[in-house]
């Protein structure tokens, strides 16, 4: 609050803005008129006081109690409804000008980060550009490559039609009708191998080890090659187990799980020499090797 | 109808006279009448009359019919003697029945416009300082704003009371510059108007 009180008044800026807003007692009243027609400065006073109030309404500073008893009390004059226009004005001026310096204050920070981060640089440009080229040189190396790779994605993009129903066997066995899926990789080369093409096949019955009557293999040239045993069961349910034995019981090959029909059994022929042989069969699913039927075939 | 009297046309030697006995120089009784005017608006509207203005001009044109009576006799201030009339016309006001205030129609938007033009004008007029001064017053609100004035005040190496004097004088000068302003804007637009 302004307290000038050389000559003009024992009022303060609050009570000369009550006096304004028609608050005062009815003792300060007619004190406060008297002196505003005889005290030098106190009209000065009233008069900045007037101003101060418009502004404080047109700024928004005022209570709602205040503000009411300006519009019915206060704003009862032409030249005060003129004060109010231009604090108004002022207010509308200078709240431009505050938006626009914030305006400014704010793009001026945006096109900073922009010219930091982004291609207002020539540097940042030329940079954005070798790493585009980088990223497409990349991708082509990538396809030449990497074509399995890009089938892989291409599977996972666009998924593979099945193959049609009708040749389902084939897909599996595409090269004879064994079952090698179910023979146990004990043996040091794969039954399909390429490289071992079926030599030889033979149908073996149960037989006791009469020696005499045992059918006959004949290995082919070289170690190369696979003879195929097809065993004839009495139960075609039964999922079985083969082991290939010397005839002394040693142990040449087998089969965990022999399912069929057919039953075949394919031996590499390098595992096979001269000599007669016997096959065990048993039942795969107790796991208790019980001989269910015996092979007997000799090998030349 | 307006709850004033309708004033009486005050004759032009009656106008004279008042303002001889207010003050021999015309210039500074032409001021001392403004000054009287005013501060009787003042009272009268904070004693909450709808028309102040009416109710001053009414105390006025009193005064000045009695001035021949009273110029050779009178002893004092003679602004004193305008408040005891104006007591008289302000009861006589508080008697006839009230009558509703009628709302002041806003300002048109051409008025605002050239209230706006106007303050730009007298904002160009003011020195840089007094300028710089009455932006950075006018320039925030709330907080800031009460951080700001601090500033300036610590700038100018003045007390905030003394910085919102120096403000608020710029600021009636302001006002009264752009009032000038206003009616010599729209004298063209009202010769325009007569001439048309």
């Amino acid at each position: 609050m302004v307290e000038d009180r050389n000559n003009s008044s024992e009022f303060s800026d609050e009570t000369i803005r009550r006096f304004l807003l028609g608050e005062l007692s009815e003792s300060e009243q007619p004190l406060l008129e008297q002196q505003l027609f005889t005290v030098a400065g106190l009209g000065a006073r009233v008069r900045l006081a007037e101003i101060d109030l418009a502004d404080d309404y047109a700024f928004e500073r005022l209570s709602i109690a205040d503000r009411i008893l300006f519009e019915e009390r206060f704003l009862v004059t032409s030249k005060r409804r003129r004060e109010l226009s231009v604090s108004i004005a002022l207010r509308h001026r200078f709240s431009r000008a505050r938006a626009m310096a914030a305006q400014s204050k704010k793009s001026t920070v945006n096109e900073r980060w922009r010219y930091l981060f982004f291609f207002e640089r020539p540097a940042w440009k030329i940079a954005f550009g070798v790493l585009m080229l980088l990223i497409l040189f990349g991708t082509v190396l990538l396809v030449v490559k990497e074509p399995r790779l890009t089938e892989q994605i291409t599977n996972k993009i666009v998924p593979r039609r099945s193959a049609p129903r009708s040749s389902p066997q084939e897909m599996q066995h595409p090269a004879n009708t064994s079952s090698p899926e179910h023979q146990t990789p004990a043996a040091p080369m794969p039954l399909h191998d390429s490289a071992n093409p079926l030599s030889e096949s033979l149908v073996l019955f149960p037989s006791s080890p009469d020696l005499g009557k045992i059918p006959t293999l004949t290995l082919p040239n070289g170690e190369k090659g696979v003879l195929r045993l097809r065993l004839a069961v009495a139960d075609q349910m039964v999922r079985y187990r083969a082991e290939v034995l010397t005839t002394d019981a040693r142990f040449v090959f087998s089969v965990d799980w022999l399912s069929g029909p057919p039953f075949n059994v394919d031996v590499p022929a390098s595992l096979l020499k001269s000599g007669e042989y016997q096959i065990r069969l048993s039942d795969a699913r107790d796991g208790s090797k019980k001989e269910v039927a015996g092979y007997y075939f000799r090998v030349r | 109808m307006s709850p004033a009297k309708k004033l009486h046309i005050l004759k032009q030697d009656e106008l004279d006279r008042l303002l001889r006995w207010l003050d021999p120089d015309p210039e500074r009784a032409g001021l001392t009448y403004e000054k009287i005017r005013w501060r009787l608006v003042a009272i009268l509207a904070s004693r909450g009359c709808t028309c102040p203005e009416e109710l001053a001009d009414e105390t006025i044109d009193r005064v000045a019919r009695r001035v021949i009576d009273i110029q050779d006799s009178y002893v004092g201030d003679q602004a004193t003697y305008f408040l005891g009339v104006m007591n008289n016309v302000h009861h006589e006001y508080l008697k006839r029945p009230m009558m509703p205030r009628q709302p002041e129609p806003d300002d048109d938007v051409e008025t605002k416009e050239r209230t706006y033009l106007c303050l730009e004008k007298c904002l160009e007029k003011l020195s840089p300082n007094s300028r710089r001064m009455i932006e950075q017053y006018y320039a925030e609100d709330g907080r800031a704003k009460i951080n700001l004035r601090k500033r300036i005040a610590a700038e100018l190496g003045i007390g905030l009371s003394t910085l919102r004097l120096r403000a608020l004088r710029l600021r009636d000068k302001l006002q009264t510059c752009i009032d000038q302003c206003l009616v010599s804007e729209a004298r063209p637009s009202r010769r325009a108007q007569s001439n048309g």
